[in-house]
């Protein structure tokens, strides 16, 4: 019993890591980051070993559907990106393959995610479809828009908040639309993310750098 | 007095030699602050370099060097890329 439980909060707090944001941090980064929202609890732990890729491990527990536990490796590249004098737009990629679990029914998986994304201290944009495969228990498409925007300028040493509106498309979920106003907050290396979605879930993210 | 001149003239340039850098970098892409950790954190790993002050509103990255010791352009160059921003020029100052 005490194994079990031990096991469970270990289980539980692996899978609530995860956030949506930069797949990348800087040579020799290390980010956790954490989502937990009604698509589930979502985590990765990545490296940032070249400018352009990091390399982590993937943990997602689904949930409004199937549930599936997926555990995969991580390989994230900077496809492309744009550094303008107030702005910054990036293209991405993100994908794994490793295994899902259904019930008893284990099966080999992939997914892939191409993250879009243009900010400038004011303005936040970003649009992210995702094309999960696991094997004969789900195939899914899923994706997600954002628009932010900065209330006040923030300078680097102050907490920075926005004020953001997420749309979410899965057609796999019980809830195939989703939208959540949410607040983001961060200082340097945190960032903090709460919401209340459209189908009475509270989204409550968080990431750090180290 | 030829003395005198001569000594100040070597207390200068020793002075001058040992001195700290200040570097400040005018970058491109650096809009957001929990980003723009990644340059603080990449800098301060750097034996070369004493202090790290992001300006966002400025787009200025300023090092100051530890006393007798510098970063070349090439190198603020790399570790700016590194950290995932660009160059926009780089001034100098002792």
């Amino acid at each position: 019993m005490k194994t079990k439980t031990f096991l469970t909060l270990i289980t539980a707090t692996i899978l609530s890591l995860h956030v949506e944001a930069k797949p990348l941090s800087y040579v020799g980064g290390l980010m956790l980051m954490q989502e937990n929202d009604e698509t589930g609890h979502t985590g990765s732990f990545d490296y940032t070993f070249i400018p352009t890729n990091a390399f982590g491990f993937y943990a997602k527990q689904e949930e409004n559907g199937k549930e599936i536990l997926m555990l995969t490796p991580e390989f994230n590249t900077l496809l492309k990106r744009w550094n303008l004098p107030d702005g910054q737009g990036n293209i991405f990629n993100m994908s794994g393959a490793g295994l899902a679990r259904y019930h008893d029914n284990n099966q080999p998986c992939l997914w892939t995610a191409f993250l879009a994304d243009y900010e400038s201290r004011r303005w936040f944009l970003s649009y992210e479809p995702r094309f999960v495969w696991d094997g004969n228990i789900e195939k899914s498409v899923w994706q997600r828009a954002r628009i932010g925007i900065a209330p006040y300028l923030a300078n680097y040493n102050d907490l920075n908040t926005w004020l953001m509106f997420q749309v979410d498309h899965h057609p796999a979920k019980h809830d195939h639309f989703v939208a959540t106003p949410l607040l983001r907050f961060f200082y340097k290396g945190y960032l903090f993310e709460i919401g209340y979605q459209s189908n009475q879930h509270i989204m409550v993210n968080w990431q750090i750098q180290f | 007095m030829k003395k005198h001149v001569l000594t100040f003239a070597i207390m200068f340039a020793l002075t001058a030699a040992v001195s700290a850098d200040t570097i400040k970098a005018t970058v491109n892409g650096m809009v957001c602050g929990f980003c723009a950790t990644a340059i603080e954190k990449t800098f301060k790993k750097q034996p070369e370099v004493s202090t790290v002050n992001v300006d966002l509103k400025d787009r200025l990255v300023t090092v100051t060097t530890k006393r007798g010791q510098t970063l070349d352009d090439s190198k603020v160059k790399r570790l700016l890329t590194n950290s995932g921003y660009s160059v926009a020029s780089i001034n100098r100052a002792k």
